[in-house]
Protein backbone atom coordinates (compact mmCIF):
# COMPACT_ATOMS: atom_id res chain seq x y z
CA UNK A 1 0.00 0.00 0.00
CA UNK A 2 1.77 3.25 -0.94
CA UNK A 3 2.09 6.06 1.36
CA UNK A 4 -0.42 8.20 -0.03
CA UNK A 5 -2.87 5.95 0.45
CA UNK A 6 -1.76 5.24 4.12
CA UNK A 7 -1.59 9.25 4.71
CA UNK A 8 -5.10 9.69 3.16
CA UNK A 9 -6.43 6.33 5.24
CA UNK A 10 -5.24 8.19 8.31
CA UNK A 11 -6.62 11.82 6.86
CA UNK A 12 -10.19 9.45 6.55
CA UNK A 13 -10.06 8.50 10.77
CA UNK A 14 -9.33 11.60 11.42
CA UNK A 15 -12.02 13.39 9.59
CA UNK A 16 -14.26 11.10 10.60
CA UNK A 17 -13.54 11.67 14.61
CA UNK A 18 -13.81 15.29 13.60
CA UNK A 19 -16.95 14.84 11.70
CA UNK A 20 -18.38 12.85 14.34
CA UNK A 21 -17.45 15.61 17.50
CA UNK A 22 -16.09 18.67 16.12
CA UNK A 23 -18.77 19.61 13.27
CA UNK A 24 -21.50 19.96 15.43
CA UNK A 25 -20.08 23.07 17.21
CA UNK A 26 -19.69 24.42 13.73
CA UNK A 27 -23.22 23.89 12.94
CA UNK A 28 -24.97 26.80 11.38
CA UNK A 29 -28.84 26.25 11.68
CA UNK A 30 -28.30 22.95 10.10
CA UNK A 31 -26.28 23.10 7.88
CA UNK A 32 -22.82 21.62 8.56
CA UNK A 33 -19.89 20.67 6.29
CA UNK A 34 -19.39 17.13 5.20
CA UNK A 35 -15.77 16.28 5.98
CA UNK A 36 -15.52 12.75 4.85
CA UNK A 37 -16.74 14.29 1.48
CA UNK A 38 -13.88 16.87 0.98
CA UNK A 39 -11.29 14.13 2.01
CA UNK A 40 -12.94 11.31 -0.55
CA UNK A 41 -12.83 13.78 -3.01
CA UNK A 42 -9.32 14.81 -2.47
CA UNK A 43 -8.53 11.35 -2.72
CA UNK A 44 -10.43 10.13 -5.78
CA UNK A 45 -8.67 13.24 -7.75
CA UNK A 46 -5.66 11.43 -6.97
CA UNK A 47 -5.91 8.13 -7.16
CA UNK A 48 -9.27 7.66 -9.93
CA UNK A 49 -12.53 5.99 -9.86
CA UNK A 50 -11.83 2.66 -8.69
CA UNK A 51 -10.07 4.07 -5.56
CA UNK A 52 -12.82 6.64 -5.21
CA UNK A 53 -15.47 4.51 -5.04
CA UNK A 54 -13.72 2.07 -3.01
CA UNK A 55 -12.92 4.69 -0.59
CA UNK A 56 -16.51 6.44 -0.84
CA UNK A 57 -17.95 2.96 -0.30
CA UNK A 58 -16.07 1.87 2.86
CA UNK A 59 -16.60 5.18 4.61
CA UNK A 60 -19.87 5.46 3.57
CA UNK A 61 -20.29 1.63 5.58
CA UNK A 62 -18.67 2.75 8.04
CA UNK A 63 -20.77 6.29 8.57
CA UNK A 64 -24.16 3.70 7.96
CA UNK A 65 -22.74 1.67 10.83
CA UNK A 66 -22.52 4.60 13.56
CA UNK A 67 -25.48 6.38 12.51
CA UNK A 68 -29.20 5.89 12.48
CA UNK A 69 -30.39 5.37 9.24
CA UNK A 70 -30.49 3.54 6.75
CA UNK A 71 -27.52 1.28 6.18
CA UNK A 72 -26.15 1.27 2.97
CA UNK A 73 -27.65 4.98 1.89
CA UNK A 74 -24.45 6.42 3.16
CA UNK A 75 -22.00 3.83 1.16
CA UNK A 76 -24.09 4.16 -2.10
CA UNK A 77 -24.18 8.03 -2.16
CA UNK A 78 -20.45 7.58 -1.60
CA UNK A 79 -19.78 5.36 -4.06
CA UNK A 80 -20.95 7.54 -6.22
CA UNK A 81 -19.43 10.64 -5.09
CA UNK A 82 -16.00 9.58 -5.26
CA UNK A 83 -16.94 7.18 -8.18
CA UNK A 84 -17.84 10.70 -10.14
CA UNK A 85 -15.04 12.82 -8.48
CA UNK A 86 -12.54 9.86 -9.58
CA UNK A 87 -14.09 10.74 -13.18
CA UNK A 88 -14.10 14.15 -13.05
CA UNK A 89 -10.30 13.87 -12.47
CA UNK A 90 -8.17 16.71 -14.59
CA UNK A 91 -11.35 17.52 -16.08
CA UNK A 92 -11.01 21.17 -15.13
CA UNK A 93 -8.61 23.84 -14.91
CA UNK A 94 -6.27 23.26 -11.93
CA UNK A 95 -7.15 26.08 -9.91
CA UNK A 96 -11.28 25.30 -9.95
CA UNK A 97 -10.33 21.40 -10.19
CA UNK A 98 -10.79 21.01 -6.41
CA UNK A 99 -13.87 22.65 -5.94
CA UNK A 100 -15.75 22.71 -9.26
CA UNK A 101 -15.68 17.99 -8.36
CA UNK A 102 -16.59 18.82 -4.74
CA UNK A 103 -19.64 20.75 -6.00
CA UNK A 104 -20.55 18.21 -8.87
CA UNK A 105 -19.65 15.05 -6.51
CA UNK A 106 -21.66 17.13 -3.54
CA UNK A 107 -24.75 17.46 -5.61
CA UNK A 108 -24.60 14.25 -6.44
CA UNK A 109 -24.39 12.67 -3.27
CA UNK A 110 -27.19 14.58 -1.78
CA UNK A 111 -29.43 13.99 -4.43
CA UNK A 112 -29.20 10.62 -4.40
CA UNK A 113 -28.74 10.09 -0.16
CA UNK A 114 -31.76 12.70 -0.03
CA UNK A 115 -33.94 10.71 -2.64
CA UNK A 116 -33.62 7.83 -1.24
CA UNK A 117 -34.42 9.12 2.49
CA UNK A 118 -37.56 11.18 1.29
CA UNK A 119 -39.03 7.82 -0.49
CA UNK A 120 -42.54 7.25 0.24
CA UNK A 121 -42.23 9.88 2.98
CA UNK A 122 -44.33 13.28 2.95
CA UNK A 123 -41.14 15.52 2.69
CA UNK A 124 -40.61 17.69 -0.53
CA UNK A 125 -37.08 16.90 -2.05
CA UNK A 126 -37.28 20.05 -3.98
CA UNK A 127 -37.45 22.00 -0.30
CA UNK A 128 -35.36 19.92 1.12
CA UNK A 129 -32.60 20.56 -1.70
CA UNK A 130 -32.74 24.11 -2.10
CA UNK A 131 -33.12 24.61 1.63
CA UNK A 132 -31.00 22.10 2.93
CA UNK A 133 -28.59 20.47 0.20
CA UNK A 134 -27.33 23.49 -1.16
CA UNK A 135 -26.83 25.85 2.02
CA UNK A 136 -24.98 22.52 3.06
CA UNK A 137 -23.38 21.98 -0.21
CA UNK A 138 -21.93 25.66 -0.17
CA UNK A 139 -20.62 25.08 3.46
CA UNK A 140 -19.00 21.84 2.71
CA UNK A 141 -17.29 23.56 -0.38
CA UNK A 142 -15.98 26.88 2.05
CA UNK A 143 -14.73 25.05 4.36
CA UNK A 144 -13.44 22.34 1.84
CA UNK A 145 -11.27 25.42 0.06
CA UNK A 146 -9.89 26.29 3.44
CA UNK A 147 -8.70 23.12 4.27
CA UNK A 148 -7.82 21.69 0.39
CA UNK A 149 -5.51 24.38 0.92
CA UNK A 150 -3.36 23.15 3.64
CA UNK A 151 -4.04 19.55 3.28
CA UNK A 152 -2.58 19.57 -0.63
CA UNK A 153 0.90 20.29 0.54
CA UNK A 154 0.89 17.39 3.57
CA UNK A 155 -0.55 15.41 0.65
CA UNK A 156 2.20 15.84 -2.00
CA UNK A 157 3.83 12.77 -3.03
CA UNK B 1 -12.20 -18.26 -17.14
CA UNK B 2 -9.20 -16.30 -18.94
CA UNK B 3 -11.56 -14.62 -20.81
CA UNK B 4 -14.39 -13.74 -18.14
CA UNK B 5 -11.10 -11.86 -15.83
CA UNK B 6 -10.27 -9.84 -19.37
CA UNK B 7 -13.53 -8.77 -19.61
CA UNK B 8 -13.77 -7.82 -15.95
CA UNK B 9 -9.86 -6.26 -16.35
CA UNK B 10 -11.14 -4.79 -19.42
CA UNK B 11 -13.84 -2.88 -17.82
CA UNK B 12 -13.44 -3.00 -13.81
CA UNK B 13 -14.38 0.36 -13.25
CA UNK B 14 -17.85 -0.21 -14.61
CA UNK B 15 -17.93 -3.93 -12.83
CA UNK B 16 -16.75 -2.34 -9.33
CA UNK B 17 -19.62 0.47 -9.64
CA UNK B 18 -22.29 -2.00 -10.17
CA UNK B 19 -20.70 -4.43 -7.40
CA UNK B 20 -20.74 -1.49 -4.67
CA UNK B 21 -24.16 0.09 -5.67
CA UNK B 22 -26.15 -3.20 -5.87
CA UNK B 23 -24.47 -4.32 -2.57
CA UNK B 24 -25.10 -0.36 -0.95
CA UNK B 25 -28.66 -1.74 -2.09
CA UNK B 26 -28.57 -5.48 -0.83
CA UNK B 27 -27.48 -3.35 2.69
CA UNK B 28 -30.34 -1.33 2.57
CA UNK B 29 -32.72 -4.66 2.15
CA UNK B 30 -31.04 -6.17 5.44
CA UNK B 31 -32.77 -2.74 7.57
CA UNK B 32 -35.77 -3.26 9.60
CA UNK B 33 -39.02 -3.01 8.28
CA UNK B 34 -39.55 0.84 9.26
CA UNK B 35 -36.54 1.72 7.78
CA UNK B 36 -37.79 0.25 4.56
CA UNK B 37 -40.93 1.32 4.85
CA UNK B 38 -40.08 4.57 2.60
CA UNK B 39 -38.54 2.34 -0.36
CA UNK B 40 -41.51 -0.09 -0.23
CA UNK B 41 -44.11 2.63 -0.56
CA UNK B 42 -41.79 3.75 -3.80
CA UNK B 43 -41.24 0.43 -5.04
CA UNK B 44 -45.22 -0.09 -4.85
CA UNK B 45 -46.24 3.85 -6.43
CA UNK B 46 -43.79 2.79 -9.15
CA UNK B 47 -45.69 -0.23 -9.44
CA UNK B 48 -48.85 0.98 -8.94
CA UNK B 49 -47.75 4.20 -11.55
CA UNK B 50 -46.81 1.45 -13.63
CA UNK B 51 -49.86 -0.39 -13.57
CA UNK B 52 -51.92 3.02 -14.25
CA UNK B 53 -49.91 3.54 -17.86
CA UNK B 54 -50.39 0.38 -18.82
CA UNK B 55 -54.21 0.81 -17.69
CA UNK B 56 -54.06 3.62 -19.36
CA UNK B 57 -52.84 2.49 -22.55
CA UNK B 58 -55.27 -0.34 -22.92
CA UNK B 59 -58.44 2.17 -21.71
CA UNK B 60 -57.06 4.29 -24.82
CA UNK B 61 -56.52 1.30 -27.16
CA UNK B 62 -59.82 -0.49 -25.88
CA UNK B 63 -61.76 3.45 -26.18
CA UNK B 64 -60.80 3.57 -29.74
CA UNK B 65 -61.99 0.38 -30.49
CA UNK B 66 -65.21 0.84 -28.84
CA UNK B 67 -65.74 4.45 -30.61
CA UNK B 68 -64.95 2.66 -33.97
CA UNK B 69 -67.69 0.28 -33.14
CA UNK B 70 -70.27 2.78 -31.68
CA UNK B 71 -69.84 5.10 -34.82
CA UNK B 72 -70.38 1.92 -37.22
CA UNK B 73 -73.45 1.16 -34.96
CA UNK B 74 -74.50 5.20 -34.74
CA UNK B 75 -74.50 4.87 -39.07
CA UNK B 76 -76.33 2.05 -38.48
CA UNK B 77 -79.13 3.24 -36.57
CA UNK B 78 -79.44 6.86 -38.46
CA UNK B 79 -79.97 4.97 -41.71
CA UNK B 80 -82.11 2.94 -40.15
CA UNK B 81 -83.87 5.93 -38.26
CA UNK B 82 -83.92 7.55 -41.81
CA UNK B 83 -85.95 4.69 -43.61
CA UNK B 84 -88.15 4.47 -40.69
CA UNK B 85 -88.98 8.28 -40.68
CA UNK B 86 -89.71 7.59 -44.60
CA UNK B 87 -91.72 4.40 -43.61
CA UNK B 88 -94.10 6.68 -41.41
CA UNK B 89 -93.76 9.79 -43.81
CA UNK B 90 -94.88 7.37 -46.81
CA UNK B 91 -97.48 5.68 -44.75
CA UNK B 92 -99.28 8.80 -43.67
CA UNK B 93 -99.31 10.35 -47.31
CA UNK B 94 -100.43 6.77 -48.36
CA UNK B 95 -103.88 6.86 -45.54
CA UNK B 96 -103.97 10.20 -46.70
CA UNK B 97 -104.43 8.88 -50.43
CA UNK B 98 -105.99 5.62 -48.80
CA UNK B 99 -109.00 7.87 -47.04
CA UNK B 100 -109.50 9.96 -50.08
CA UNK B 101 -109.58 7.10 -52.83
CA UNK B 102 -112.60 5.67 -50.24
CA UNK B 103 -114.02 9.01 -50.02
CA UNK B 104 -114.11 10.11 -53.48
CA UNK B 105 -116.68 9.45 -56.12
CA UNK B 106 -113.66 8.57 -58.63
CA UNK B 107 -112.84 5.19 -60.45
CA UNK B 108 -108.86 5.94 -59.87
CA UNK B 109 -105.92 3.61 -60.31
CA UNK B 110 -103.27 4.15 -57.68
CA UNK B 111 -99.55 5.10 -59.25
CA UNK B 112 -96.21 6.06 -57.96
CA UNK B 113 -94.02 8.64 -59.85
CA UNK B 114 -91.06 6.82 -60.50
CA UNK B 115 -89.23 9.91 -62.93
CA UNK B 116 -89.63 12.93 -64.66
CA UNK B 117 -90.33 12.86 -68.59
CA UNK B 118 -86.65 14.19 -70.48
CA UNK B 119 -88.68 15.55 -73.35
CA UNK B 120 -87.68 19.10 -74.00
CA UNK B 121 -91.25 19.69 -75.13
CA UNK B 122 -93.56 18.15 -72.33
CA UNK B 123 -93.04 18.93 -69.12
CA UNK B 124 -94.70 15.52 -67.57
CA UNK B 125 -94.25 12.99 -64.95
CA UNK B 126 -93.77 9.12 -65.19
CA UNK B 127 -95.73 6.32 -63.31
CA UNK B 128 -95.92 3.27 -63.12
CA UNK B 129 -99.51 1.80 -64.22
CA UNK B 130 -99.91 1.70 -67.95
CA UNK B 131 -102.33 0.06 -70.18
CA UNK B 132 -102.43 -3.25 -67.87
CA UNK B 133 -103.82 -1.08 -64.90
CA UNK B 134 -106.20 0.09 -67.16
CA UNK B 135 -104.64 3.46 -67.63
CA UNK B 136 -105.76 5.30 -70.89
CA UNK B 137 -104.89 8.19 -72.88
CA UNK B 138 -106.00 11.90 -71.85
CA UNK B 139 -107.47 10.71 -68.18
CA UNK B 140 -107.30 13.08 -65.49
CA UNK B 141 -104.26 12.66 -62.65
CA UNK B 142 -104.67 13.64 -59.40
CA UNK B 143 -103.65 13.92 -55.43
CA UNK B 144 -106.11 14.58 -52.45
CA UNK B 145 -105.08 18.17 -53.15
CA UNK B 146 -105.40 18.59 -56.63
CA UNK B 147 -104.95 18.83 -60.54
CA UNK B 148 -101.86 17.59 -61.85
CA UNK B 149 -102.44 16.71 -65.07
CA UNK B 150 -103.44 13.89 -67.63
CA UNK B 151 -101.95 10.58 -69.29
CA UNK B 152 -100.26 12.00 -72.50
CA UNK B 153 -98.25 8.66 -73.13
CA UNK B 154 -99.70 5.59 -72.33
CA UNK B 155 -97.14 2.29 -72.27
CA UNK B 156 -97.99 -1.01 -70.79
CA UNK B 157 -96.69 -0.65 -67.96
CA UNK B 158 -96.15 2.68 -67.98
CA UNK B 159 -96.97 6.27 -68.63
CA UNK B 160 -96.23 9.70 -68.94
CA UNK B 161 -98.29 12.37 -67.66
CA UNK B 162 -98.60 16.12 -69.20
CA UNK B 163 -98.56 18.06 -66.17
CA UNK B 164 -100.13 21.85 -65.63
CA UNK B 165 -97.10 23.47 -65.62
CA UNK B 166 -96.54 22.44 -69.26
CA UNK B 167 -97.19 25.00 -72.02
CA UNK B 168 -99.37 23.19 -73.75
CA UNK B 169 -101.69 22.16 -70.80
CA UNK B 170 -105.17 24.25 -70.80
CA UNK B 171 -107.86 22.99 -68.33
CA UNK B 172 -111.11 24.70 -68.10
CA UNK B 173 -111.80 26.17 -65.07
CA UNK B 174 -114.53 27.87 -63.17
CA UNK B 175 -113.64 30.09 -59.71
CA UNK B 176 -115.72 29.03 -56.99
CA UNK B 177 -117.47 32.01 -55.48
CA UNK B 178 -118.28 33.87 -58.99
CA UNK B 179 -118.59 30.54 -60.41
CA UNK B 180 -117.48 32.06 -63.82
CA UNK B 181 -115.39 30.04 -66.02
CA UNK B 182 -112.43 30.23 -67.59
CA UNK B 183 -108.86 28.70 -69.35
CA UNK B 184 -105.88 27.78 -66.48
CA UNK B 185 -102.18 27.27 -68.32
CA UNK B 186 -99.17 27.71 -67.77
CA UNK B 187 -97.62 31.61 -67.17
CA UNK B 188 -94.26 30.05 -67.78
CA UNK B 189 -92.91 30.35 -64.04
CA UNK B 190 -93.92 29.11 -60.55
CA UNK B 191 -98.04 29.97 -61.55
CA UNK B 192 -100.45 29.56 -63.80
CA UNK B 193 -103.01 32.06 -65.50
CA UNK B 194 -106.40 31.92 -65.48
CA UNK B 195 -107.28 33.24 -68.63
CA UNK B 196 -111.08 34.88 -70.15
CA UNK B 197 -112.32 36.12 -66.92
CA UNK B 198 -114.11 39.43 -67.75
CA UNK B 199 -113.05 42.76 -66.10
CA UNK B 200 -116.88 43.02 -64.64
CA UNK B 201 -116.74 39.88 -62.28
CA UNK B 202 -115.70 40.28 -58.72
CA UNK B 203 -112.21 38.20 -57.96
CA UNK B 204 -110.39 38.29 -54.88
CA UNK B 205 -106.77 36.29 -54.21
CA UNK B 206 -107.96 33.20 -51.66
CA UNK B 207 -110.86 32.05 -54.08
CA UNK B 208 -110.56 28.74 -55.53
CA UNK B 209 -110.14 27.86 -58.48
CA UNK B 210 -111.84 23.99 -59.65
CA UNK B 211 -112.12 22.26 -63.47
CA UNK B 212 -115.21 23.36 -64.45
CA UNK B 213 -116.55 20.34 -65.92
CA UNK B 214 -117.01 21.83 -69.08
CA UNK B 215 -114.45 18.78 -71.06
CA UNK B 216 -113.89 15.47 -72.24
CA UNK B 217 -110.94 14.83 -69.97
CA UNK B 218 -111.37 16.53 -66.44
CA UNK B 219 -114.46 16.12 -64.27
CA UNK B 220 -116.02 19.13 -62.48
CA UNK B 221 -114.95 20.28 -59.22
CA UNK B 222 -111.22 19.58 -58.91
CA UNK B 223 -109.21 21.87 -57.40
CA UNK B 224 -106.70 23.66 -59.84
CA UNK B 225 -105.33 25.99 -57.22
CA UNK B 226 -106.16 29.34 -55.48
CA UNK B 227 -105.90 32.89 -56.66
CA UNK B 228 -102.93 34.63 -55.67
CA UNK B 229 -102.98 37.47 -57.81
CA UNK B 230 -105.68 39.97 -59.57
CA UNK B 231 -104.61 42.48 -61.81
CA UNK B 232 -106.48 44.76 -64.41
CA UNK B 233 -105.88 46.98 -67.65
CA UNK B 234 -108.38 49.10 -68.61
CA UNK B 235 -107.48 48.66 -72.43
CA UNK B 236 -108.12 44.95 -71.89
CA UNK B 237 -111.33 42.51 -71.61
CA UNK B 238 -110.02 40.35 -69.06
CA UNK B 239 -108.58 40.53 -65.90
CA UNK B 240 -105.12 38.61 -65.62
CA UNK B 241 -105.23 36.40 -63.05
CA UNK B 242 -102.64 34.45 -61.03
CA UNK B 243 -102.98 30.93 -59.49
CA UNK B 244 -100.81 29.48 -57.14
CA UNK B 245 -101.37 25.49 -58.41
CA UNK B 246 -102.49 23.42 -55.35
CA UNK B 247 -100.01 20.36 -55.99
CA UNK B 248 -96.49 21.07 -55.41
CA UNK B 249 -95.18 19.40 -58.37
CA UNK B 250 -91.51 19.12 -57.49
CA UNK B 251 -92.44 16.92 -54.50
CA UNK B 252 -95.03 14.40 -55.94
CA UNK B 253 -95.03 11.02 -55.29
CA UNK B 254 -97.99 9.28 -55.24
CA UNK B 255 -101.04 10.45 -57.44
CA UNK B 256 -104.28 8.87 -58.83
CA UNK B 257 -105.27 8.25 -62.34
CA UNK B 258 -109.05 8.78 -62.29
CA UNK B 259 -110.81 6.72 -64.98
CA UNK B 260 -113.16 8.48 -67.21
CA UNK B 261 -116.68 8.12 -66.89
CA UNK B 262 -118.17 6.69 -70.52
CA UNK B 263 -120.49 10.14 -70.22
CA UNK B 264 -117.26 12.47 -70.50
CA UNK B 265 -115.91 10.54 -73.39
CA UNK B 266 -118.53 11.87 -75.62
CA UNK B 267 -118.37 14.80 -74.51
CA UNK B 268 -117.22 18.12 -76.89
CA UNK B 269 -114.79 20.68 -75.24
CA UNK B 270 -111.60 22.03 -74.59
CA UNK B 271 -109.03 19.69 -72.16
Amino acid sequence: MSQLVIRYLLLFLFAFILQMTLVNFIEILQWRPDLLLIVLVAFALRKGPDWGMTAGFLIGLLQDMVGTELIGLAALSKTVAGFLAGVLSGKFAERAQFLLTLLISGLAHDFIYFFIYTLGEHFSLQSLIIFYTIPNLMYTIIIGGLLYYFMEPLMAE
Amino acid sequence: MKKVFGIFSQRRTVFLLGFYVVFSLFLMTLNDPYQLRGIRIAVLQTMSWMHQIRDHVNLVKNLKEENQQLRKKLLEKSLENQQMQESMLENIRLHRMLKFKEESNYSLIAAKVIGYGQEPTIRSLILDVGSADSVEKNQPVITDLGLVGKSLVVEKNQSIVQILMDRNSLVSARLQKSREVGVVGWSGNLWLDLNYISREVVVEPGEVVLTSGLSRIYPAGIKIGIVAEVRENEYELFKQIKIKPAVDFDRLEEVFVIKTPDSLKSREGID
